[in-house]
């Protein structure tokens, strides 16, 4: 069993990774530590050794095992930092080919979703908008997502843990994000920014589909719209 | 003696006094009072979030407004009215004249000030449980346009802003840290000024500089959230518009200026918790502090870096991703002056002769749980990773392994370890021991657990999770209610701390000078010190960690015994006053 929900973002396994990079540094860090803790507990209790030797600390020779220790800490520290520049740059930046682009705006308590109309442009007035509990934000698979996302109160934060993907919304700004999800099925959509009294109950879905059905979706969309036109 | 008097000596002695000792322990008590208080809303939320919807005993149906505001407040005061008063305002007052040898702070009056605005802020936020609305439940961030009215309760009646939970938690937190900078510039000037003759910088103990360093960077980090949060109570009560975009602010702004002293905050409550470890480490080693000087410059470094890491908790707000690089790298190098000092503290036990006695299992426990609080840190301190572990239980789950560890298990190691100077009394070992191990063993089954439910996705500050199918599966579930049964298990553990506190005191006072055989200033006074401290004033000869010296006779040297009686330094030396009379007797 995997300690992580099932990953099924295209960047989410580099995430998953660097969990276990960071992981085996801080496992040999814990291991060691832990000896260096208990083993003069042991050594050095006053029954096995009656008498305390002087050591101030501060010659060199004692002193250089803190700083060897330092360094390799610093060390590790920086490939870790090193191994995860790329995932960051692919995560919050714009991906290379816009595949969908949809809205999501967030307020006191629901995620609402924002399908570009027939026009293919968001943020025109064809947009066809879906504010609904439990109404699905439907994406079709294996397809780059690009998403603005707003908020019309308070602060919420966009959580889809099955894609690793989180990202705050503060009104006033609109931020962009993407994802590209490989994996058909309803995966939980969460705010993870206390935001009022039904922060508990703001939650939504992501719903990843064959294309074919996603089209489909679109389309009965626009009917209930009056906007009986398929997508380009 | 006259009743009068005697009353108002009373009064002037235990209630509005300008004693340090007495406010020292003011502040402790009032700490141990909050943390009463913090913990019993713990155990409603903690017990809600295993059985949802049932009802609380002690308390009854949890509403989804009051579990808000049950998290808010908890962290709050678990931060600002417990881990403050105890570990900077209370050791501070109690140790600082004491260790560094003078008779009282530089300002007593400030001092009692100080500690009196402390409990006027307490009652506020008290209050604010009972106002129409209850407290606030935005989180202890207080993120705007949330905690900036209008949202809340749509009322923009001046009295009743007011008068609103948000409002008075605004003002209870301004009025704290009021409280707290003047006991930190009281701090300072003593240090600086009212040291004993011989108390050179680097004879000051470790808790003393650290106790210094963290008030100053409180005071240079206090400054912009203390504005931020009158602006944010001016949008609260005038109708402002600093925070609301709607308005033209930006809620960006309190961010920057939360975090700009919330985290250098978590220093402040760190250092001088680890200033108590190494005053306890060397006694119970027997031997020196591992590179006492090193581990000042260390706490300096950081105190400078502290100040430059802040946005590591904005990683996902939405700041110009770039910057996150800058952020990390420094998140990484403040990692490295305290992973010194713990390597040091560790040093310190090699070669030593160890003694268990309970305030060192304390600092032991302490540096054990650290371990795992900073190691996880790791993974937070990647702004990648971060992305998926931002607001989950993960995060939650590391900064209470290092919070707890800082501030009750520094506060029980300095408690046991400092309890017979200022009592004159012993606490009792067995029970001490008992309450160490209940402690530890239950603080883990809280919270290791819940590392797992943090990377299986579970999301923080949630009274209800049957929504989310995530969470709603074993073994979170049952994660859960370990985590609850672990967590009231831990609250009750410390009804045999308070049992041995109450127990202890009513003891007759044994008044043993140094039980522990430790070498610093405050082990040469009467045990309680009275008012005034010392009979004469100290003299120091020598660094404060003197211990298993090759050539000397007893195993410590007390920083105010001369080596050799052709060294001594007689009192007419002694600059500031006449000191042959007793320093009590002003």
């Amino acid at each position: 069993m995997s300690i992580f929900p099932e990953n099924i973002s295209t960047y989410g396994n580099e995430i998953d990774k660097l969990f276990w990079l960071i992981m085996l540094f801080v496992g040999i860090a814990f291991v060691i530590s832990l000896f260096v803790l208990i083993y003069p507990l042991l050594r050095y209790s006053q029954k096995a050794s009656p008498k305390a030797q002087y050591i101030t600390g501060e010659k060199k020779k004692h002193f250089k095992w803190v700083v060897i220790a330092l360094a390799l800490l610093l060390g590790s520290d920086f490939i870790i930092l090193y191994s995860e520049h790329d995932a960051w740059g692919q995560i919050e930046s714009a991906p290379a080919k816009v595949d969908v682009k949809v809205g999501i705006i967030a307020r006191q308590w629901n995620w609402i979703f924002v399908y570009p109309g027939p026009d293919g442009i968001l943020n025109t007035s064809d947009d066809v908008i879906v504010d609904e509990q439990n109404s699905s934000l439907h994406v079709p698979i294996n397809k780059n997502i690009a998403f603005e996302l707003r908020s019309q109160d308070v602060i919420h934060s966009f959580f889809l843990a099955n894609a690793r993907f989180k990202q705050d919304v503060l009104p006033g700004r609109t931020v962009v994000r993407w994802f590209n999800l490989t994996k058909e099925g309803k995966y939980d959509i969460s705010c993870t920014q206390i935001c009022g009294i039904l922060h508990s109950q703001m939650r939504n879905f992501v719903v990843v589909e064959s294309e074919d059905k996603y089209k489909q979706y679109i389309d009965s969309l626009y009917k209930a719209n009056g906007r009986a036109i398929t997508m380009k | 003696m006259d009743a009068t008097l005697h009353k108002q000596s009373f009064w002037n002695k235990y209630i509005f006094s300008t004693d340090h000792k007495v406010i020292g322990m003011q502040y402790i008590i009032m700490g141990i009072i909050m943390a009463g208080v913090g913990g019993f809303l713990a155990y409603v939320f903690r017990y809600n979030l295993a059985y949802a919807k049932a009802s609380i005993p002690l308390f009854g149906h949890l509403s989804a407004q009051q579990y808000n505001a049950f998290v808010t407040c908890h962290g709050m005061i678990m931060v600002f009215w417990v881990g403050m008063p105890v570990l900077l305002s209370g050791l501070g007052n109690l140790l600082i004249p004491l260790m560094i040898g003078t008779d009282d702070m530089a300002f007593p009056t400030v001092n009692m000030l100080s500690f009196w605005i402390f409990f006027l802020s307490a009652v506020v936020l008290l209050s604010s449980f009972f106002v129409p609305g209850g407290a606030f439940g935005g989180g202890w961030t207080m993120y705007p346009p949330f905690s900036a009215g209008g949202y809340l309760n749509h009322n923009p009646e001046f009295f009743k802003a007011l008068f609103s939970g948000t409002a008075l938690m605004i003002l209870a937190v301004a009025l704290e840290l009021v409280a707290m900078l003047m006991g930190g510039i009281n701090f300072l000037v003593t240090t600086i000024n009212k040291r004993a003759k011989g108390m050179t910088p680097f004879r000051i103990p470790v808790v003393i500089w650290f106790i210094n360093i963290a008030s100053v960077i409180f005071m240079f980090s206090v400054g912009p959230l203390v504005a931020g949060a009158f602006m944010l109570l001016f949008d609260n009560i005038l109708g402002t518009g600093f925070y609301d975009p709607a308005r033209g602010g930006d809620p960006m702004l309190w961010e920057h200026l939360f975090w700009f002293f919330g985290h250098p905050e978590v220093y402040v409550l760190l250092l001088p918790a680890l200033g108590v470890l190494a005053e306890i480490l060397p006694v119970f080693a027997r031997k020196p502090l591992f590179a006492y000087k090193p581990i000042i410059y260390l706490a300096l470094v950081s105190a400078v870096l502290s100040v430059l890491v802040w946005a590591h908790h904005q990683f996902v707000a939405g700041i110009d991703p770039r910057m996150a690089t800058f952020f990390s790298i420094g998140t990484i190098l403040i990692s490295i002056p305290f992973a010194g000092i713990f390597l040091s503290f560790m040093a310190t036990l090699w070669g030593g002769s160890i003694r268990f006695t309970v305030p060192m299992m304390w600092v032991l426990g302490f540096i054990g749980l650290f371990l795992i609080g900073g190691l996880t840190g790791l993974f937070l301190g990647s702004n990648t990773f971060d992305i998926y572990a931002h607001d989950t239980y993960f995060v939650v789950a590391h900064f209470h392994y290092t919070l707890f560890p800082d501030i009750f298990f520094g506060f029980f190691a300095a408690v046991y370890y400092w309890f017979p100077k200022f009592t004159g009394k012993t606490l009792n070992s067995a029970l001490g021991k008992l309450h160490f191990w209940a402690t530890f063993f239950f603080f883990n089954g809280t919270w290791f657990v819940l590392f797992f439910n943090g990377l299986a996705g579970q999301h923080r500050r949630i009274n209800d999770y049957s929504d989310f199918s995530l969470v709603m599966k074993e073994p979170y579930m049952t994660f859960e209610k370990v985590a609850t049964v672990s967590a009231i298990l831990l609250i009750l553990s410390q009804f045999i701390f308070l049992y041995n506190l109450f127990t202890s005191l009513a003891k007759a006072k044994k008044g043993v000078k140094n039980p522990w055989e430790a070498a610093t200033l405050e082990w040469q006074a009467a045990s309680p010190p009275p008012h005034g401290n010392f009979e004469t004033y100290p003299v120091v000869y020598r660094g404060p960690y003197e211990y298993s010296l090759p050539d000397a006779n007893e195993d410590y040297l007390p920083q105010s015994v001369p080596s050799s009686p052709e060294n001594t330094i007689t009192n007419n030396d002694y600059e500031h006053k006449s000191s042959t009379a007793p320093i009590a007797a002003h």
